[in-house]
């Protein structure tokens, strides 16, 4: 039997100022670091429209998902986000899909902490 | 025999067309100068004298108003154009069948219906103005036009034509100078070496296209505008006084300022808040670097540590 790898789902923070913005990458990092190949799903279902500063922040978060062997994703992003992230080429290099459940499809998730505003919550399958 | 000619528009304020489905204003210029401009230029180029462009938004008394003016002048015919396509009359023929025709209206139409271009006499104008009753109407003439027309409704519409006219097929002629089959830029133009232009497509005058730029897949940069480092422009028109930010990917898209609709998605919406664009002369630049711009920006500091 093979065990999943931890999964995380996490919410953008907002407003993406700077201090919510280190507190997030915080969070990730702690996540990462502390897991093997770890899996770290953001939920964009409530962002209205992304800001550079989130974009960022995306691009952020998968370069140290790169760096902890891990996988990042992204998802339920509307349609306008969605574009935006076709627009700055940030969906060449984000897994998207159109919901948190189907990001996490074929990945045991025990426990999803998509209805709290913020920050991740590290969910050990 | 003195004619004159109206031009009735919808009016080109480009905020009022936000309200709409899309974002389509027949302010927009077409490789270089409006449909508004293309149909001036027709009718001047018969020698009509008398040339007017009234709103559709002004009250329909004024626009009859200058009909009787110029009718109790002693102009004898009256071309009445109200924009809403693109359409390549020949206006000569059309008078040419007036004038073999009894009657005192000819209407132009296509296959989908009327085209909102008619000639008119001068005796049915100052009829129809002393006539009371709004329900009757002048027996006309009906003018069948086969050739090329393009409705202007909506962005689709307008990228229809902006397709057309750079692949040639319809009329319209791409202000600048043919660098390249198909390729027109303006000699105003400042267009990076390193800029890869693939006709067909335009580049219209003072506009910027910066290093690394791809423009490809009959798409259209008009005056004024300014396609940052990297950026790739595909099957997309940018209107006039717009800059559009490094390391972005367009494609079945229109810009104009900070508005983008995007065709193949059916969205319209706004890039401001996500700093992608913006209007030229109007507000501050402050644009998102894409992701291949980010990882280029961070190679020297990787190469420091090797």
């Amino acid at each position: 039997m093979t065990k999943s790898p931890p999964t995380a789902v996490m919410r953008l923070p907002e407003p993406c100022d700077h201090a919510s913005r280190r507190f997030f990458l915080r969070e990730v990092k702690e996540f990462i670091d502390s897991s093997y190949r770890p899996r770290l799903i953001v939920d964009l279902s409530a962002v209205e429209q992304l800001g550079p500063d989130s974009i960022d922040l995306l691009l952020e978060c998968v370069g140290h998902a790169e760096r902890g062997d891990g996988e990042f994703s992204v998802a339920g992003a509307s349609p306008q986000t969605d574009l935006i992230l076709e627009l700055t080429q940030a969906a060449s290099v984000l897994n998207m899909f159109p919901s948190v459940l189907e990001a996490a499809n074929g990945r045991q998730l025990n426990n999803f902490e998509s209805g709290k505003q913020g920050y991740a919550r590290s969910l050990a399958a | 025999m003195e004619m004159g000619a109206l031009v009735v528009t919808v009016g080109g304020n480009a905020s009022s067309a936000v309200q709409g489905p899309g974002l389509w204003t027949p302010s927009w210029p077409v490789l270089g100068k409006t449909v508004l401009q293309r149909w001036l230029e027709r009718v001047q180029g018969l020698g009509v004298g008398l040339v007017s462009v009234v709103d559709r938004n002004i009250h329909e008394s004024s626009r009859v108003h200058t009909l009787v003016e110029w009718a109790k002048e002693g102009v004898e015919q009256v071309l009445l154009i109200v924009l809403g396509s693109y359409a390549e009359i020949d206006l000569l023929d059309l008078i040419r069948f007036h004038s073999e025709g009894r009657r005192q209206v000819t209407k132009v139409f296509d296959q989908q219906g009327p085209l909102g271009i008619s000639l008119l006499d001068r005796g049915c104008i100052l009829a129809s103005h002393e006539q009371t009753s709004e329900d009757e109407e002048t027996p006309s003439s009906r003018y069948d036009f086969l050739g090329y027309v393009v409705r202007l409704s909506s962005t689709a519409n307008y990228r229809q034509l902006v397709q057309d006219a750079l692949e040639g097929r319809c009329g319209i002629e791409p202000t600048g100078r043919q660098t390249r089959p198909r390729v027109w830029i303006d000699e105003t133009a400042n267009v990076d070496a390193s800029a890869q232009i693939h006709g067909p497509c335009y580049i219209g005058p003072a506009a910027k296209i910066r290093a690394g730029v791809a423009i490809r897949g009959c798409s259209s940069v008009e005056r004024n505008c300014e396609i940052d480092l990297g950026t790739t422009l595909d099957h997309t028109s940018v209107q006039p006084n717009t800059y559009v930010g490094p390391g972005l990917y367009f494609r079945e898209s229109v810009v104009d300022g900070t508005r983008l609709e995007h065709l193949a998605r059916g969205i319209a919406m706004d890039l401001g808040t996500a700093e992608l664009s913006a209007r030229i002369g109007t507000q501050a630049r402050r644009v998102h670097r894409s992701p291949k711009l980010a990882r280029v920006s961070e190679l020297p500091a990787k190469a420091e540590l090797l």
